[in-house]
């Protein structure tokens, strides 16, 4: 039980992030072996210990290596001996983290362990994608990821949001700045290259790859004393749409917005976005939904673009929007994570500092 | 450090799936050539049909035909078809609205070539000549400069209704099991049973995992146990299993290899079955060109005390 007072929601900070040097493939490293040095570098960044977390969370999916029940042997890099509160969501790490703030609002935690990992390279993760897709009318045609994100981005050259080298662009911006980032798996000058599925090109798509991400979460006082400053949660939702794709406005991303109200994003404006955008079309959806000008800072770590261990990415834009706070780069930040085909899910948190 | 190991693997499943009254309705019509959506109670016509209304989430299940005539609402051209998709031939993929339709169908269009393709063309059904109930009886669309096709009007009621579908499922992997787990089998391929010692507990785990599961760190240190070993629980096999050729019943065990601190699992054999106990003092029976034991049998040692493997069990 903890020693905050019950008046009022609990302030709740990001107070520690770490990630892996993400690379095209870890094939010397099981799952467990790969996560367990972000893990310890998380949590030595706080000197808390497994035994003073109050909650663990994880996000990850088994069907990326194709091992099952790697999520509860990735939990013997957490050492859950004696039993720990501990939960698992099949879905990218930001949402185990939506669950671990709950859990810290409901005072039943003080702290929390997020973490999330994937490695695509034992699969083919374009093709892997597509058994997440409606089983009686869409997976039985296997429409790989690349293949839906091009029809969205098609329909955004249509609609006159874009073209192709605006996407070019974004992609080329994502790489540039992800040279400043030493965990960044694409970086610096890469051929735009020919269309994958036309009219995304290999540019616009992410590098495949594996990786893993974690961070911890802290109350009230405890994150003020375990980081010296936090980057506080204003407020964070998430937002579904309809699954049929072609119920949807594929140029538009209402959840983005819905969930970016309800989170607070349009209350003042934020200097930073982290967005969760694996295609360049991707992100000139999201800039559109959450009203993104020229003054923001989009994606400075490189984004999806430049590092895309599937599972970690979003919660790696949370945990490096919480980085530029705590470094005192950034004073307002907007992190965005997706899930589901052409960002058919889509989760909004608002994070900032304490006033310098 | 031993070579990485690496090995294919293949998951594969046949789902069965039941199916809702209106999806049912939605794929025996595609048998019948005949394309359903289904109505919302504000007038839209959903093609395909869902159980729910997307937007409300009221159940649905007004049925209404509409026309295997439609137009491209979007499009993206795949010149490279992968495993399983409708063609075997550069196509583009499509959303197609039917005419009728308020929302647009996914599936393939049949073109030359990513310049004869265009949003808003004009398309239509082209049917699979076996059809069994399933998305894949359109075969794909193909452009069509005719009058929009008349629906028929059928009510969605069919003689010999589909109650559920077979969904084949098939993904490829390249195994690799990691540092562990790799000097594991690598040292097993010398007939030694290698663990790992964690640094903090001082427990030595077979097979390791990498990782010391109370500890949460690494473990490193390579310690040889066995070859012997002690049953520390077993039950009796009474069921044969399939692809299996061992006679049962049979007797699978726990042992606690000498010097391990977790108990591996395996058949014991030459031994009859109901001879079987805890304690029993058990070594590895390899077979020519085997990767692990095919089973353990007893050394003929006095068995081992309780105390000695409590921990084990």
């Amino acid at each position: 039980m903890t020693s905050e007072e019950a008046a009022g929601p609990r302030d709740i900070a990001v107070v520690a992030f770490a990630q892996t040097a993400h690379r095209r493939s870890t094939q010397e490293s099981s799952e467990v072996e790969m996560l367990m040095p972000v893990l310890h570098d998380v949590l030595a960044q706080t000197g808390l210990r497994t035994a003073d977390i109050g909650f663990t969370c994880s996000g990850s999916s088994d069907y990326l290596a194709g091992r099952a029940f790697s999520f509860t042997l990735a939990l013997d890099g957490v050492g859950a001996w004696p039993p720990i509160s501990e939960s698992h969501v099949e879905m990218d790490g930001a949402w185990a983290l939506y669950e671990a703030w709950t859990k810290l609002l409901t005072g039943d935690a003080d702290t929390a362990l997020v973490y999330s990992y994937g490695k695509c390279s034992p699969g083919s993760v374009r093709d892997v994608l597509t058994r997440q897709l409606d089983p009686y009318y869409v997976a039985p045609l296997w429409p790989d990821a690349i293949a839906l994100a091009a029809l969205q981005a098609q329909a955004l050259l249509d609609a006159g949001h874009t073209d192709e080298p605006a996407l070019a662009a974004v992609g080329a911006r994502s790489r540039s700045d992800a040279t400043a980032n030493p965990h960044a798996q694409l970086t610096g000058r890469v051929p735009q290259g020919d269309y994958v599925v036309r009219p995304l090109r290999t540019g616009d798509c992410p590098p495949i790859g594996d990786g893993a991400a974690a961070v911890i979460l802290a109350a009230g006082e405890r994150a003020r004393r375990l980081c010296e400053r936090p980057a506080w949660i204003r407020g964070i939702d998430h937002r579904v749409e309809a699954h049929g794709l072609g119920v949807r406005d594929l140029t538009d991303s209402p959840s983005t917005r819905l969930a970016a109200e309800n989170a607070g994003a349009f209350e003042r404006p934020v200097d930073t976005a982290e967005l969760h955008a694996p295609f360049s079309s991707q992100e000139v959806v999201l800039r559109r939904a959450l009203r993104l000008d020229d003054g923001v800072r989009v994606n400075p770590s490189g984004g999806a673009l430049a590092a895309n261990p599937v599972m970690a990415a979003g919660l790696i834009r949370i945990g490096e929007a919480a980085a530029r706070i705590h470094r005192g780069a950034s004073d307002r930040a907007l992190a965005h994570a997706t899930s589901g085909p052409c960002l058919q899910q889509n989760l909004v948190a608002v994070l900032e500092g304490d006033p310098r | 450090m031993p070579e990485v190991l690496k090995a294919p693997l293949v998951v594969e499943f046949p789902f069965t799936r039941s199916l809702g009254p209106v999806q049912s309705a939605f794929l025996t019509g595609l048998r019948e050539r005949v394309v359903l959506g289904v109505r919302t109670t504000d007038g839209r016509t959903l093609v395909p049909p869902v159980e729910y209304d997307p937007v409300t989430a009221e159940e649905i299940h007004d049925l209404v035909e509409v026309a295997p005539t439609g137009t491209v609402t979007t499009w993206a051209w795949n010149h490279a078809p992968r495993r399983g998709q409708p063609l075997t031939t550069p196509f583009a993929w499509v959303l197609v609205r039917l005419d009728g339709a308020d929302t647009a169908l996914l599936h393939v269009l049949d073109a030359p070539g990513p310049d004869a393709v265009r949003t808003g063309l004009r398309v239509r059904v082209r049917w699979a000549g076996e059809r069994t109930g399933a998305i894949t009886d359109i075969a794909c669309f193909e452009p069509y400069d005719g009058d929009p096709a008349r629906p028929g009007g059928h009510s969605g009621a069919f003689e010999d209704p589909l109650t559920g579908i077979v969904a084949p499922a098939r993904l490829d992997y390249t195994y690799s099991p990691g540092r562990a787990q790799s000097a594991y089998i690598d040292a097993l391929s010398a007939r030694r049973t290698v663990g790992e010692r964690c640094p903090s507990c001082r427990k030595v785990y077979v097979p390791p995992r990498g990782a010391c599961p109370t500890c949460g760190v690494a473990t490193a240190e390579q310690v040889e146990v066995g070859p012997r070993g002690t049953v520390t629980t077993f039950c009796i096999v009474n069921i044969k299993a399939k692809n299996l050729d061992i006679e049962v019943p049979y007797v699978y065990a726990h042992i606690a290899l000498d010097g391990a601190d977790l108990a591996l699992h395996a058949r014991i054999g030459g031994i009859p079955y109901d001879q079987v106990r805890m304690g029993l003092r058990v070594e590895p029976v390899w077979t020519e060109g085997a990767r692990h034991p095919d089973h353990y049998r007893p050394t003929g040692e006095p068995d081992a005390a309780y105390e000695t493997y409590k921990e084990l069990l």
